[in-house]
C-alpha cells in the first residue's frame, strides 16, 4: 500500500530533554491515524516536525515521497492543517475567511464550507473572535473540508469541545475521509473519539513507540488479566520486569495487569510463580482502557 | 493569491489606518495653524527670517508621529499573526514563505508612506504659498528622516514580533531602539542630507531581520 506519510528514525530534543529518538513510522494511503501519548511524550512536536515547522535534530520525514523540510508550496495544497486549539485568523468573519483562504486552493469547495456554516448560529458577518469554541471549530473544519486536502494533520482536534461538537466533528471527518479516500493524521487527548474515528493507532511513551496496529487488533489482542489473592503485592513484584507483561498492579487483595499475551501464554508464565491460574480473569477493553494499560496511569 | 494577502492585511490594519489618518492629519493641521498664526500677526518675512537664522522648521511637533505611526501599524499587523502561533497557518499556504512575509511587510510599509505621502503633500500645499521654494524644500527635507524612521520602527517592531524566542526579542528591541534613535538624534535642519542613502539601507537591512526570524520560526526555535 502507498504511504502518504514516511518517518524514518525521528530523534528530537529540547535542549537537552530527549523527546524521542529513532522514532519511525508509515501512515498509508486512505487510512485514518490516531496518535495517543501522555502529555509531554512528543505529539504536538511529531505534528510540528510533519508541518514543517520543526527541524528534527535527526531523520527525515517524507509526505507525498517529499522531504517535508525542502517541499514545494504547491504540495502544501494537498496538506490540511489542524492547529491544536483550531485556531483560525480570529479578526475575520466566516465570509472572509472562506474568501482569503479560497484564493491559495485550486480545487476549493466552498459549497462543503458553507453547508457546515449553515448548521451554527452565527450572523455572516459575526467575528469569529467572538464566536464560542465549538463553532471555531466547526470554522476550521469547514476550511479543511473546503480545500479539498489528500492529507490531513490534526493536532488535538477535541480540545475545548463539549460533547455535541465532538461528536459533529468527528461524523463529518469520518464521512469526508472514508467517502473520499483521504488520509487523516490526528492527535487527540479524548480517546473514546479515537475509538470511533480511526483504523490505526500509535500509542506513543516517553521516548519510543508502545505500538502501532489497527485498532480492530489492539482491542482484539491486548487483554486485561485480574487474579485474587492475598498475596497480590508479592506477585506482582514477581511480574514486574517480564516483558510480556504491561503495568502490573494491586487494588486491596486484587491483582491487574495487562499483555498481548494470550490465556494460555500467560498461565505458561504464571505456573512456575505458583499463581493460582484457575481465577486468572481475562477481558478485552476499549481504547481508553488499552491506552492505560500500556502507558500506567502515571 | 496577492490580493488575498492584501486582504488579509487591509482587514487587520484598516481600523488603525482610519485612526492614523485622523490623529496625523490632526497634528499637521495643528503645525500648520501655528505658521499660519505667524504669518498673520508677524508676516510671511518675519517667517523666513526665523526659519533661516534659528534652525527651526515650525513643523517640530511632528517629528514623532511617523514613529507613532509606524510602531502602530506593525503591532495591528504582526502581534495577531503571532498571538497563538498563528503565522504557522499563513505559512502552511501553498505560497513561497519569503515572498508572503514580503507582501505582509510590503502592504504595512505602503499604507505608511501613504499617510507620510497624504501629510507631506498637505504641508506642500498651504507652505508652498507662505514660503518661497527653497525654504519650502528646507522644511520637507528636514521631515524626510522622520518618515523614514516611522518605516525603521515598523519593521523593528515587526522584526520583534515576528522573532520566536523571548532573548532575541530583547536583543531586537535594543538593537532597534539603537538604529531608529538614528533617525531622530538631530534636530539641526537638514542634518541628514548626506547620508538619507546610508538611513535607507539601514532601513533594508531590518526588513531582512524580520526575514530572518520567521526563518527561525520555521525552523522550530522556541523558549
Amino acid at each position: 500500500m502507498e504511504n502518504i506519510i514516511e518517518c524514518k528514525n525521528l530523534t528530537h530534543y529540547y535542549g537537552k530533554r530527549l523527546i524521542y529518538k529513532d522514532l519511525s513510522f508509515n501512515v498509508p494511503k486512505g487510512r485514518i491515524l490516531g496518535l495517543l501519548g501522555k502529555n509531554g511524550t512528543g505529539k504536538t512536536t511529531t505534528i510540528n516536525i510533519l508541518s514543517g515547522f520543526l527541524k528534527p535534530r535527526e531523520g527525515n520525514c517524507y509526505i507525498f515521497g517529499e522531504d517535508i523540510q525542502t517541499m514545494q508550496p504547491a504540495l502544501r495544497q494537498n496538506i490540511g492543517l489542524l492547529i491544536e486549539g483550531h485556531v483560525q485568523y480570529t479578526f475575520m468573519n466566516i465570509e472572509e475567511i472562506e474568501r482569503y483562504y479560497a484564493a491559495f486552493y485550486p480545487n476549493w469547495n466552498r459549497t462543503a464550507y458553507y453547508e457546515l456554516m449553515a448548521k451554527l448560529k452565527i450572523a455572516p458577518k459575526q467575528k469569529i473572535s467572538r464566536m464560542s469554541c465549538g463553532q471555531r471549530s466547526q470554522v476550521a473544519l469547514g476550511l479543511i473540508l473546503a480545500q479539498n486536502p489528500e492529507l490531513l494533520v490534526l493536532d488535538d482536534f477535541s480540545l475545548g469541545l463539549d460533547p455535541g461538537y465532538r461528536r459533529l466533528f468527528i461524523e463529518y471527518l469520518y464521512d469526508f475521509a472514508k467517502s473520499e479516500g483521504k488520509t487523516i493524521f490526528l492527535t487527540s487527548h479524548i480517546i473514546q473519539d479515537m475509538e470511533r474515528l480511526v483504523d490505526d493507532c500509535i500509542i506513543m511513551d516517553y521516548g519510543k513507540i508502545l505500538t502501532q496496529q489497527p485498532v480492530t487488533d489492539l482491542m482484539n489482542n491486548f487483554k486485561r488479566y485480574t487474579l485474587s489473592s492475598d498475596h497480590a503485592e508479592a506477585f506482582k513484584a514477581m511480574l514486574e520486569g517480564n516483558q510480556l507483561i504491561y503495568n502490573p498492579a494491586t487494588r486491596r487483595d486484587q491483582l491487574e495487569f495487562y499483555s498481548f499475551a494470550d490465556q494460555r501464554e500467560i498461565g505458561e508464565i504464571l505456573a512456575p510463580m505458583q499463581l493460582p491460574t484457575q481465577q486468572l480473569a481475562c477481558e478485552t477493553m476499549n481504547l481508553e482502557d488499552i491506552f492505560i494499560g500500556l502507558t500506567g496511569k502515571y | 493569491m496577492n490580493k488575498a494577502i492584501l486582504l488579509k492585511e487591509w482587514i487587520k490594519i484598516r481600523i488603525i489606518l482610519l485612526v492614523a489618518l485622523v490623529a496625523s492629519f490632526s497634528a499637521t493641521i495643528y503645525a500648520l495653524l501655528k505658521i499660519n498664526r505667524v504669518v498673520s500677526f508677524k508676516g510671511g518675512f518675519h517667517l523666513w527670517e526665523i526659519i533661516l537664522t534659528r534652525d527651526v522648521v515650525f513643523i517640530e511637533v511632528l517629528k514623532y508621529i511617523p514613529l507613532l505611526l509606524g510602531v502602530m501599524f506593525a503591532v495591528a499587523q504582526f502581534v495577531p499573526e503571532m498571538t497563538q502561533k498563528r503565522l504557522k497557518l499563513t505559512l502552511h499556504l501553498p505560497y513561497p514563505h519569503t515572498q508572503m512575509i514580503a507582501m505582509m511587510l510590503l502592504s504595512g510599509i505602503s499604507m505608511l508612506i501613504l499617510i507620510d505621502l497624504a501629510n507631506v503633500a498637505l504641508m506642500y500645499v498651504y507652505l508652498n504659498s507662505v514660503l518661497p521654494v527653497e525654504l519650502l524644500h528646507r522644511v520637507l527635507i528636514t521631515s524626510m528622516p522622520w518618515y523614514m524612521g516611522g518605516i525603521a520602527a515598523y519593521a523593528v517592531v515587526a522584526w520583534i514580533c515576528l522573532e520566536p524566542t523571548r532573548g532575541r526579542k530583547v536583543s531586537a528591541l535594543f538593537v532597534g531602539l539603537g538604529v531608529v534613535y538614528l533617525f531622530f538624534a538631530s534636530d539641526y535642519p537638514q542634518a541628514y542630507d548626506n547620508i538619507l542613502g546610508i538611513l535607507l539601507l539601514v532601513i533594508v537591512a531590518l526588513f531582512f531581520f524580520a526575514q530572518l526570524s520567521v526563518a527561525r520560526f520555521k525552523a522550530g526555535c522556541q523558549d
